[in-house]
Order: C-alpha cells, then sequence, then structure tokens
C-alpha cells in the first residue's frame, strides 16, 4: 500500500490560498474547486488531489503547515481514503474545476 | 508548430483520450497562463517517470506554465533526469545526443527564422548540469560567444542524478558523493560568469521555492532570445536521491541553498531592457523616479 495527500475540505476553504498547487512537483495533480467548500457554506472553495497522479512525497503537508500554516493535508494510505478524486472524473471549467469523488481503489 | 498543431482532426475527437481532450479545450495554447492560476487549468505536462518529490519536477512544471507561447515553442534537452519530463509535454522536443543540445538548439532556431521570418518560435534548451558545464560546455560557450538566440537552462543538481552520482563541474568542493568517494577536489564552476563573458544578454540564477519568480525569469530570458541575444538561466533543482533529501524536505533545502550560494541574481544588457520595456511593455527598467530632496540630503 502507499501513501496519498488528502485535503481537509473543511480546513482549506477557511483559508484557500492555493499555495500547495505552485509547489507539488507533479503537473494536474493539486486542483482547485470552488464547488467544494461553498457547497459546504464555506465562503471560498477548496483545494483536491487528484490521487492518481500523487507520488505521495508530502511535499504539500510541509507547504500547508509551514506556509500557509492551515494544516490541511495529510498522508494517508491510499485504501484509508473513502473517497478521492481521480482525473477521469475531473471536469475543466473557465477559472475551477470540478470533480466526482469515487472510490480510489477497484475492488 | 502553432495553434493548429494541438486542434483534433475532423471525426477524431471522440477517439481521444481525456488528458488529450482536456489540454486542447483547457490548455494553456493560445491564452495566457499564469503560476497563480494553478490548479484551475490543464497543464502541457504530463505523466513521467521521475522520482517522487524532485525539485527537478516542479522547475520543469514552473518553467513550461512561463513559456510564453507554448503553442510556438520547441524544447531541446539531453541525456539526464530532466529529460523523462520534458519529453512528457504537449511542446514539441528534440533530444540533442549527450552535450549536443546547444548545437542542435543552434541549427533548429536558425533553422526556424529562415522558414517563419519573423513570427516568434521560442527555442529553450533544459539540461542537467554535467550535460551543460562538462559535457555539453564547448557547445554551450560557443552558442553563447556566436549569439545565437534561445534560451539554455541548466537544472543544477550539483551531481550527476541519472547516472547514480558522479561529480559534476558544478558539484560544490568537498562534497562526497556515491562515486566521488574522496570529496570533489575543486571548486563549483561559475558558469553565471562565464555566460555573462560569452556574450548572453540575459542572465538569471533562481530556485525553485519561489515560483512567481522562476516564471518572471523564464519570460524574460525566452522574450529576451528572441531578437536580442542568448539567455541563460541556473536554476538550483536538488537530487533527493544523490544528496539523501527527505521528499518533505526539498523545499526547506532549497532555500538554505538560496541563501549559501543561490541568492538571486539577473543581469541584462541596456538593449535588452530596452526592448522588453518598449517590445513588451515592462515597467521594471524604467529609471525610478527622483526621490525628494530631503530624503537625499538626509534630515535637516
Ligand atoms: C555520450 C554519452 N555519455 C554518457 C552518457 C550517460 N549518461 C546519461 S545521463 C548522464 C549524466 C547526467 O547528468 P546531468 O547532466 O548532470 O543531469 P542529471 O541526471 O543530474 O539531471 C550520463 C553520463 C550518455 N547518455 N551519452
Ligand atoms: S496550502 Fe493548505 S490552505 Fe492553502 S490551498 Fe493548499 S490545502 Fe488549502
Ligand atoms: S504528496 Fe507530493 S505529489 Fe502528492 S499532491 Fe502532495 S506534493 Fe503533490
Ligand atoms: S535521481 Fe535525483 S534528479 Fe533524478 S529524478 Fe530522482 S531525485 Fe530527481
Amino acid at each position: 500500500m502507499y501513501l496519498v495527500a488528502d485535503i481537509n475540505v473543511e480546513i482549506c476553504a477557511a483559508k484557500n490560498c492555493k499555495l500547495c498547487t505552485q509547489y507539488c512537483p507533479e503537473a494536474n495533480t493539486i486542483l482547485y474547486s470552488d464547488e467544494l467548500g461553498k457547497d459546504k457554506g464555506f465562503k471560498y472553495g477548496s483545494a483536491y488531489v487528484a490521487v492518481d497522479r500523487c507520488k505521495g512525497c508530502a511535499q504539500c503537508v510541509w507547504v500547508c503547515d509551514n506556509m500557509a500554516k492551515n494544516h490541511a493535508i495529510k498522508m494517508v494510505m491510499i485504501d484509508q481514503l473513502p473517497q478521492a478524486a481521480l482525473t477521469e472524473n475531473i471536469t475543466y471549467g473557465e477559472k475551477s474545476t470540478t470533480a466526482v469523488l469515487t472510490s480510489p481503489v477497484i475492488g | 508548430m502553432s495553434l493548429d498543431y494541438v486542434k483534433f482532426s475532423n471525426g477524431f475527437e471522440k477517439f481521444m483520450p481525456k488528458e488529450y481532450r482536456d489540454m486542447v479545450e483547457h490548455g494553456p495554447f493560445g491564452k495566457k497562463v499564469t503560476v497563480s492560476q494553478m490548479g484551475s487549468f490543464k497543464e502541457v505536462l504530463e505523466e513521467h517517470p521521475m522520482c517522487a518529490g524532485c525539485a527537478m519536477t516542479l522547475f520543469i512544471r514552473l518553467a513550461m506554465i512561463a513559456f510564453p507561447n507554448p503553442e510556438d515553442t520547441i524544447t531541446v534537452g539531453t541525456a539526464g533526469c530532466g529529460r523523462l519530463a520534458i519529453s512528457q509535454a504537449a511542446i514539441p522536443f528534440v533530444y540533442g545526443n549527450y552535450g549536443d543540445q546547444n548545437g542542435v538548439a543552434s541549427g533548429l532556431s536558425r533553422g526556424l527564422r529562415l522558414r517563419f521570418g519573423d513570427k516568434p518560435k521560442d527555442v529553450v534548451v533544459m539540461a542537467g548540469d554535467g550535460g551543460t558545464a562538462d559535457i555539453g560546455f564547448q557547445q554551450v560557450l560557443h552558442s553563447w560567444f556566436r549569439k545565437e538566440r534561445f534560451t539554455t537552462i541548466m537544472l543544477d543538481n550539483e551531481v550527476y542524478g541519472n547516472t547514480g552520482g558522479q561529480e559534476s563541474g558544478m558539484t560544490n568542493r568537498g562534497a562526497v558523493l556515491k562515486m566521488a568517494p574522496l570529496g570533489k577536489k575543486f571548486e563549483k564552476m561559475n558558469m553565471v560568469e562565464l555566460a555573462k563573458v560569452a556574450g548572453c544578454a540575459y542572465v538569471a540564477t533562481v530556485v525553485p521555492n519561489n515560483p512567481r519568480r522562476v516564471e518572471s525569469v523564464i519570460k524574460k530570458a525566452v522574450l529576451v532570445a528572441r531578437e536580442i541575444g542568448p539567455s541563460y538561466i541556473q536554476a538550483y533543482t536538488s537530487c533527493n536521491i544523490e544528496y539523501a533529501i527527505p521528499t518533505d524536505k526539498v523545499l526547506e533545502d532549497a532555500k538554505a541553498v538560496e541563501n549559501d550560494r543561490y541568492q538571486f541574481q539577473e543581469y541584462i544588457t541596456e538593449e535588452a531592457k530596452q526592448y522588453l520595456t518598449e517590445r513588451y511593455g515592462y515597467k521594471e527598467f524604467l529609471a525610478k523616479p527622483a526621490a525628494p530632496a530631503a530624503a537625499i540630503s538626509g534630515k535637516v
């Protein structure tokens, strides 16, 4: 089993600084959704991780803890995530993206 | 090489993979995208086999976002880790033999000018420190002496990463590596000064822990190379494997190295300043308004 990054929407949406995606080494991996967060009544949207692209380096955890000082990201075993975003379920819009969350492991 | 090359051929759209469709419809082609919009558009860089948490990967990712016209850009690379990612982008990539990259880029950039005239087609070389300062040194220096108009980017991880840890000219004196067990005996080469002496019109050093600065220097370097002369960017892009940097400490390491030997440096000729100001509306090179007299003479 392996670790991937998991962003807590409630904690992220309170700040929504968009720093983590600027420092994730992998392209198209940490994305933003205006809907995530707003659908829970927050003013901002939230970052989320396309877990099929995440290589588990935990740099985003360092960025959120030390630069954003928001502690919204944790490393989690992929099979411990009940739901996650996968590239195939992500839709790009004009200024934001949306993701339908599904089980990240098959079976 | 134009917006046309990324479009779907009639009838093929439904057979294209999702990633490709996303890139055509929501990628950076024909638009201006910036680092601050990251996470909301499809990037041209796709999945690749570089190590988890590699700072070189982050730098390449940022560099591609910074290209002023990605649809009119060709990258040139060579043996080394970086090409593993650079080749996985929706930007044409030419693979020079190890060390040949600046020779290949010279011919390519001249050929593109003959073929397309004044229409800008940008050539950007990205190669490791071994490829640039050791094996390719002669070709790099001569391309600068000849004032070839393209951008050279050194991905400086201070080691031959791809082949398991030999010292390069850019390794620091004293560094012990797997295949330099006695420690390097010579100083790190000063490629920045060499670039200035050899005639580069724009030279900058940068670290990936400042994404906006990476964006800014790459844009300037590519624009200057369109008309004025060669440009050189030297980026510190650590190797987690050969320097045993835990992946979640890569940015801490980058900060420490920035403070130690990679402070931001930028050199630009007067001609290049004038060109960026007049042609592309840059304001940073305009003469600063004179300070009020009191501030100059101090307290009276
Ligand atoms: C002519 C030739 N000699 C040697 C090699 C083997 N080789 C492949 S990558 C590499 C070193 C790359 O080091 P560097 O340019 O610093 O890039 P890095 O992998 O560190 O990013 C070498 C020696 C080769 N491919 N071709
Ligand atoms: S760094 Fe943290 S707070 Fe900022 S966008 Fe990322 S997860 Fe949210
Ligand atoms: S763990 Fe690494 S690869 Fe995964 S999202 Fe975070 S920074 Fe990106
Ligand atoms: S070997 Fe080093 S430079 Fe090469 S991909 Fe891995 S961490 Fe990056």
